[in-house]
């Protein structure tokens, strides 16, 4: 089957590069040229013909199809056996819950975090360990990016446009993580939220930026866990006081202690949504009197409930870090888990 | 060398309808508000309200706020855009 895409044609690399950056198509760095040979080999990898309709996207009707997820994707740096993550993200960010126009275009300017569970991490190399919320690997700096090349290119979520961003953040070029599942004795995320450990599985999560904690004088799952708390709480303060998915990132040092004790992502998801929660009228202390009105002894969880809260085992192995990660805002978007290759009514490619 | 490359864009939306017909005059009309519900639009639509009566000689104003500022607005809002004569419809931060 034919590309439906127009075709340019540039007489060098750099010339490729200043028209995908002339015509507002890229984040501001360079991109990979996306040759039709590139862009087929996304597609034979998935087994999908271009014209594969991925979702609707629900707010303006935009067809997001597998042609157009492939260009953004070998863009993006991607090699093809990284597109069925990109296809399976885009899939969950397209679930009404996800509220995905709302989120990428608020001023809150919140980013897509992206978290691979399964086996698929060990065959692209996803690293959940050194640096794990940076620069950790090649498969998810490219896949993360892709994610927002798609956003930019297929829904115009560029800054100005659609993307009506006070501020950002450095996780709209890329947010993207592996969990530490071999270095864990702890249920992977996903299974947390209902897949089998056995399947490759995306969750998508509308977040903030990392807040980094440390705490390395205790050994005590209590105190440990207040330290994640007291971010939260903070966050409450300083940010917003709606209560949603909070996700928060163990490395393996403050992992093993919580482990040793025999601490389950239940057990710590329970105890910390008992501790991270405030008063309305703390608000008063951070300069924001003017809206506690009469509602200051009013408590604000920073989760609904318990399973609200994301618990991650990734991180390199020494240091007694952390990171919490908070909602855009509240339970406006809710993250959403799906399994890898799902796909019920895929054709193979017609040659 | 030559390189052959893609139009990453996903191109023109779908056309979502049609604007209704320009009013010749605001004098009697009845004139729906729609607020994204932040509080900025509280004081500017309350005067845009004054206005729109007293100096345009609007009959009636329905004042409406989405319950999700991040969302379009809500069914049974869009539903009764019908009955009015003209919509506004304005967020603030």
């Amino acid at each position: 089957m034919q590309l439906a895409s127009k075709i340019y044609q540039a007489e060098s690399i750099g010339d490729v590069q200043e028209l995908y950056h002339a015509n507002g198509w890229t984040d501001g760095l360079p991109i990979v040229p996306p040759t039709e040979d590139a862009v087929r080999a996304c597609l034979d990898w998935a087994m999908m013909p271009p014209d594969q309709l991925i979702g609707i996207e629900p707010v303006r009707g935009l067809a997001i199809t597998a042609e157009k997820l492939a260009i953004n994707t070998v863009m993006a740096g991607c090699l093809p056996m990284h597109f069925p993550v990109v296809i399976t993200a885009w899939t969950a960010m397209m679930q009404d819950e996800f509220l995905m126009h709302g989120a990428t275009a608020s001023t809150g300017g919140c980013a897509v975090l992206v978290v691979l569970n399964g086996p698929i991490r060990l065959e692209i190399g996803a690293s959940g360990t050194f640096n794990a919320l940076g620069n950790s690997d090649r498969a998810t700096a490219t896949i993360g990016r892709a994610i927002r090349l798609c956003l930019i290119n297929l829904m115009d979520v560029r800054p100005g446009v659609i993307d009506r961003s006070t501020l950002g953040h450095p996780g709209k070029f890329s947010y993207c993580i592996a969990e530490d599942e071999e270095d864990s004795s702890w249920k992977t995320l996903a299974e947390q939220r209902g897949i089998e450990r056995a399947a490759s599985a995306v969750t998508v999560m509308a977040a903030g930026a990392p807040r980094q904690i440390m705490n390395e004088w205790t050994t005590r799952p209590e105190e440990i866990l207040e330290t994640f708390a007291a971010e939260m709480r903070a966050n409450l303060r300083h940010y917003s006081i709606h209560p949603g998915n909070y996700a928060i990132v163990i490395p393996k040092q403050l992992r093993e202690h919580l482990q040793a004790a025999n601490w389950s992502k239940t057990d710590i998801a329970e105890f910390i949504h008992q501790r991270a929660r405030i008063h309305r009228r703390e608000w008063a202390e951070v300069g924001k009197g003017a809206v506690v009105r009469d509602r200051g002894d009013s408590v604000y969880p920073a989760m609904d409930s318990a399973d609200q809260l994301l618990v991650i085992a990734a991180g390199g192995p020494a240091g007694g870090f952390g990171a919490v990660i908070p909602p855009w805002l509240g339970n406006k978007s809710h993250a959403v888990t799906l399994p890898i290759g799902a796909c019920v009514d895929c054709e193979p490619p017609k040659k | 060398m030559t390189f052959r490359v893609l139009d990453p864009t996903a191109g023109e939306p779908p056309a979502t309808g049609q604007r209704a017909p320009r009013l010749d005059t605001l004098q009697g009309k009845t004139v729906g508000l729609i607020s994204n519900g932040k509080e900025g639009t509280k004081s500017f639509f309350a005067h845009l309200e004054t206005m729109l009566r007293e100096e345009y000689g609007v009959a009636n104003v329905v004042s409406r706020t989405k319950s999700n500022y991040s969302a379009p607005a809500d069914p049974h809002i869009v539903a009764e855009i019908g009955q009015w004569d003209a919509v506004i419809s304005g967020i603030g931060d």
